[in-house]
């Protein structure tokens, strides 16, 4: 198997278009309503994968989002690149040992699916022929480019789709490898690299959804095909390893196919809605009411191969299904799983029979109840893909579903479908900046490795937890600001991971607003509002029930204990151990301590408590006339 | 050929050297491959190279859809490599060629709408590989931009003109107004004129001084978004703007627009008191002082009371324009000589005066004397919103005694055009003065106040010398 990756990485550093800010937000401002039409590209031709779509005559309904203009609405052309955006590109092209290109030219790609609003999404190809190294071995990275996210889809009526403005136009870094990875495992372990490199950089957002992985994977005599979106690294394997089942499986198929002597027609569909005039299959049922037909495509030789639930969760009918959903149907019904879902033994017969199938039980046939135009174009397209059949495996793009499976969901895009932006103007890239910014390269993940491990004295495993989980510029930033290592690691590789995991969203995406939540938390303890060992409950309650600090630290019963009133307890406690004092001299202070922490912890600094009450020991233990060693 | 000149050896010697000379001649769409001094390889389509680009720079398509500049060093080497052209694979699939789509027979002439193109991109179809625009002339190529623009019924296509909207001239807007008429003689059902939308509200305005008696609607229409986007308005506008000259009973010339930054809904505007208000949005265009005449919003056609019918004709154009007028923004500092030289050689000059239509008093003088010249001096408000006013404020009496005449309501630019057309209609300054200060065709709103209109009892009244 061949398998490359595309990696989409949000930028922190607002749109790459206008001066609107990345972040996300649910406020909505009012909302408008347009509908796109496929245009003719450059080369006088109509993408097939646009023409597809406009097709279909959807309205689309967006919702204007705060951190959105005109740009986002469409309505004024985009303003210049985003110096800061296209500066990440470059310093990442730097990383990559990639060839920058001498003159950008910002293109639109035809997308009429809604989600941009323009009708195409901006796009700019910045270096070329990169590589990266690992586990040893080298991965070529044909393309870097930077373009703008598409809009977020909220929800879907008869004949409308909904989106949001503020996702649209946040600049997306696309890295793209070439095809020399062989496993899942591979593709996860490059996907990881490169998103610690994203990382390096310092300018990406984080959170789910921010960074987002294309799989295009092919098989020694399948085809290309493009799983759209991946967003977890550790699913990545489970899907490059279906999509290679999938292919073997239709190239076995295929074979199958070939030995049965199977063959699509080329004749018009039939039309058996005669033969359902009393059915009581639903769909059948509902589709005629409406004044809908059933159409029937036989399918010579096909018959035992388009396989049932029960084949497993792989199978051709499954394929042809998915053809005929994307023009619009609800689905398919195939010989193979007949008489089911209402559909009795006679009515198999009868369609067998106006097919002329009777008596021929290598043969398949293909069923579509809908209005007669979708119908048609329906029973095409599984035409369309039977035809496919007979030859392997169809380049295409599909989304992932569930459990690591994919849906096909349209044709691959070719490259028709781009055309120059002539509201921007190329972009020289100046040589003198590239030079300087190869100066002033950020850390590459396997320096701030050891960085962190030689210089600033951090285990290994938290160093490296801390650069996956790209947090070194919080870390660095808070420790410069005087907070104590092993507090500020505790809080970003355990405390803050775990908080954020029940969170919808992380409590904050840019790091410099993170520094901005986080230093008053340490602070608080540095100044012994509350100690160290309270920190989790006191981000719990400031962050995920959103009270203010103090109140938080009051909440957590951690608040205000003086220095007095803690050598006050200390004294309290000797005072109720005299006797195990007197028995034991120094070496009581263990199960004293114990007691004490009981009633302190996480309100004073345990180091302190320690020394307290050591003192308090040895001044009782002086009183007593005891020996006065230290415990 | 008397031996080779030094300048022509010297440079055909030097482009056979430099590389960058010898692929700025390859034809466009080469596929060719070049190699930098450092051995880097980069494979593509030529393209047309970009006016803003930097020196020495060449365009590349490359197969990936790509397009990027690439600079040519003195040692970067090429080769031409086999294969069609870039888009000599494509440009048959495209739709459009006139395949397809219902061509109508010679003159069916009952319920067709006229297309007046004039060049703006709403008509045009732009070509990648040269940069040019040209006009779409075929009906075929009409269905393919605009799907069910025929549906309604023929639509009968006609360039007038090539040109960007900016470089629009009285000129057009004259031969615009006996085609117009033409096609109305014809018996089409109304006439759409395409174009950009920089001009467009002057356009409406020359076209509706100019005719008179309309049996159907004129209709104006542009498109904010090039209609090469996917997203472009040009699509609603356009089929809005045959939808409104076929089905409304309107004998007046409208200009129709998005109404909002939706695609669903239309205004229909009076030509003389539309005005673009946004240089980018979808909604630019607004009625001032007002409401719209009426809306399209979906299938549904309304009107306002006050629209005039479609007239029993025959329609007719006073057409032409002088060039003899002026029309001066009066801002804080002009200097009076300044103003002065432009009334130098004018017949007539339209002032667009601050708030109720000021002016600074050392501009007093030379208005005077100009008037007394029998040069026409009418007064707009910069406010656009409003009406100007003389009485309010001493500064406006002074004007009125100075003999500036004070035009209500209408925008600069629609006074501005009435005044060329005007100056077009007579020499005699007091006519020229009569028709700028009646109602020719609904350019003045319904008074609000003190306001010229109320002391031009004529108002409403047609008045050619």
């Amino acid at each position: 198997m061949k398998a490359g990756l595309e990696i989409h990485q949000q930028l922190s550093t607002g749109k790459l278009f206008c001066d609107c800010p990345s972040e996300l937000s649910d406020e909505t401002q009012g909302t408008f309503v347009r509908r796109l039409h496929a245009v003719v590209g450059e080369t006088g031709t109509q993408d097939q994968a646009a023409r597809l779509q406009s097709g279909r005559g959807l309205r689309y309904r967006y919702e204007v989002s705060p951190n959105s203009c005109l740009v986002e609405a469409d309505e004024e052309p985009p303003h210049g690149l985003n110096p800061k955006a296209l500066g990440v590109v470059l310093t990442l092209s730097e990383l990559l040992h990639a060839h920058v290109i001498d003159e950008v030219q910002i293109m639109r790609k035809t997308v009429v699916d809604g989600s941009n609003t323009s009708g195409f999404q901006r796009t700019a190809l910045i270096a070329v022929d990169g590589e990266i190294s690992v586990n040893g071995k080298r991965f070529t990275i044909p393309s870097i480019c930077l373009e703008e996210d598409a809009a977020r889809k909220v929800g879907d009526a008869p004949g409308e789709v909904q989106y949001r403005l503020d996702r649209l136009g946040i600049p997306l870094l696309e890295i793209a490898t070439g095809p020399e990875i062989s496993s899942g495992e591979e593709a996860r372990d490059v996907a990881e690299a490169l998103g610690a490199l994203l990382r390096a950089t310092r300018k990406v957002k984080r959170g789910l959804g921010t960074i987002r992985e294309d799989l295009n994977v092919s098989i020694e005599g399948g085809a290309r095909v493009e799983i759209k979106g991946v967003q977890e690294l550790r699913a990545i394997p489970e899907f490059v390893e279906n999509e290679v089942g999938r292919q073997t499986l239709l190239l076995e198929l295929r074979e199958k196919l070939r030995s049965h002597g199977a063959s699509v027609p080329t004749t018009p569909p039939v039309d058996v809605s005669e033969v359902f005039r009393t059915t009581t299959s639903r769909g059948v049922k509902d589709a005629l009411a409406k004044g809908g037909r059933v159409l029937a495509l036989p399918l010579p030789g096909f018959s035992g191969l388009l396989g049932t639930s029960k084949t497993g969760p792989e199978r051709l009918g499954r394929e042809l299904a998915d053809y005929a959903r994307a023009t619009g149907v609800g689905g398919i019904l195939h010989s193979d799983e007949l008489p089911a879902y209402g559909v009795t033994p006679q009515e198999v017969e009868a369609v067998r029979s106006r097919l002329g199938l009777g008596g021929k039980e290598q043969d398949a046939y293909v069923l579509v109840a809908a209005a007669a135009g979708p119908a048609e174009r329906a029973i095409e397209a599984v035409r369309a893909r039977a035809r496919e059949a007979l030859r392997g495996v169809p380049e295409e793009t599909r989304d992932p579903v569930l459990e690591g499976r994919t849906r096909y969901s349209r044709p691959l895009p070719g490259r028709h479908r781009m055309y120059p932006e002539t509201d921007i103007p190329p972009i020289p890239i100046d040589a003198r900046l590239l030079q300087e910014l190869h100066l002033h390269l950020p850390e590459r993940p396997e320096e701030t490795l050891a960085r962190l491990t030689s210089k600033v004295g951090l285990a290994p495993d938290v160093a490296r937890k801390l650069v996956r989980e790209g947090e070194v510029e919080v870390f660095d930033r808070l420790v410069a600001s005087g907070h104590p290592v092993p507090l500020v690691a505790r809080l970003l590789t355990t405390e803050l991971p775990a908080l954020e995991a029940g969170l919808p969203a992380p409590i904050a995406e840019s790091d410099e607003a993170r520094v901005r939540l986080l230093e008053p938390v340490l602070q608080a303890i540095g100044s012994g509002r509350f100690a160290k060992e309270g920190l989790g409950r006191v981000l719990t309650l400031h962050f995920q029930e959103r009270r203010d600090l103090d109140s938080a630290i009051a909440a957590a019963g951690l608040s205000a204990l003086s220095a007095e009133e803690l050598q006050g307890m200390a004294k309290k406690v000797v005072e109720a151990n005299v006797g195990l004092l007197r028995e034991r001299g120094a070496s009581a202070f263990q199960p004293l301590m114990g007691d004490l922490m009981a009633s302190v912890r996480g309100r004073r600094d345990g180091k302190e408590v320690a020394e307290v009450l050591r003192r308090a020991v040895q001044e009782r233990l002086g009183a007593l006339g005891g020996d006065g060693k230290s415990p | 050929m008397s031996g080779p000149a030094p300048a022509q050896a010297a440079t055909p010697g030097d482009s056979a050297q430099d590389p960058y000379d010898r692929l700025r001649h390859l034809p466009l769409g080469t596929h060719v491959a070049l190699r930098h001094p450092s051995g880097r390889r980069l494979a593509g389509w030529l393209l047309p190279p970009d006016s803003l680009s930097s020196a020495r720079v060449v365009k590349l398509k490359l197969p990936s859809g790509y397009n990027i500049g690439v600079r040519i060093e003195p040692g970067t080497t090429f080769e031409v490599l086999p294969g069609p052209p870039f888009g000599a694979e494509a440009t048959d699939a495209a739709p459009g060629n006139g395949q397809g789509a219902p061509r109508p027979a010679e003159d069916p002439i009952a319920g067709t709408v006229a297309l007046l193109t004039t060049g703006g991109t709403i008509a045009s179809r732009i070509d990648y590989t040269t940069g040019g625009v040209h006009p779409v002339k075929e009906p075929g190529n009409l269905e393919a931009l605009y799907p069910g623009i025929t549906s309604g019924g023929p639509i009968h296509v006609r360039s007038v003109a090539e040109i960007l909207s900016e470089d629009m001239t009285p000129a057009v807007w004259t031969r615009l107004a006996e085609e117009v008429v033409r096609e109305l003689h014809r018996g089409v059902r109304g006439v759409v004129v395409a174009m950009g939308t920089d001009t467009l509200a002057y356009t409406a305005a020359a076209l509706a001084f100019q005719l008179r008696d309309l049996t159907g609607p004129v209709v104006l229409v542009g498109a904010q978004r090039s209609i090469d986007r996917p997203s472009s308005d040009g699509v609603d506008n356009i089929l809005g703007a045959v939808r409104v000259a076929r089905q409304a009973d309107l004998g007046e010339v409208v200009v129709v627009m998005h109404a909002t930054p939706s695609d669903e809904q239309l205004a229909i505007h009076r030509g003389t008191r539309v005005r673009k208000m946004h240089s980018t949005r979808r909604d630019a265009f607004r009625t001032l002082n007002g409401r719209p005449l009426g809306m399209l919003v979906g299938e549904e056609l309304r009107l306002e009371s006050g629209h005039r019918p479609r007239g029993t004709g025959p329609a007719r154009a006073e057409a032409g324009f002088s060039d003899a007028g002026e029309l001066v923004w009066m801002y804080p500092g002009l200097s009076a000589s300044t103003a002065e030289a432009c009334a130098t050689r004018a017949r007539g000059i339209i002032l667009a005066g601050t708030g109720m239509g000021h002016l600074a008093a050392d501009h007093l003088p030379w208005i005077r004397r100009a008037t007394e010249r029998g040069v026409v001096v009418g007064m707009a408000t910069q406010c656009l919103e409003g009406e100007v006013d003389p009485f309010v404020y001493s500064r406006g009496r002074e004007l009125l005694q100075a003999g500036v005449a004070f035009l209500g309501d209408i925008s600069p630019e629609t006074a501005f055009v009435k005044l060329q057309w005007a100056l077009a209609r007579s020499t005699d300054p007091s006519v020229v003065r009569r028709l700028l200060v009646d109602d020719l065709c609904g350019e003045f709103g319904p008074a609000r106040g003190l306001g010229t209109k109320k002391s031009a009892p004529d108002a409403g009244k047609e008045g050619i010398a």
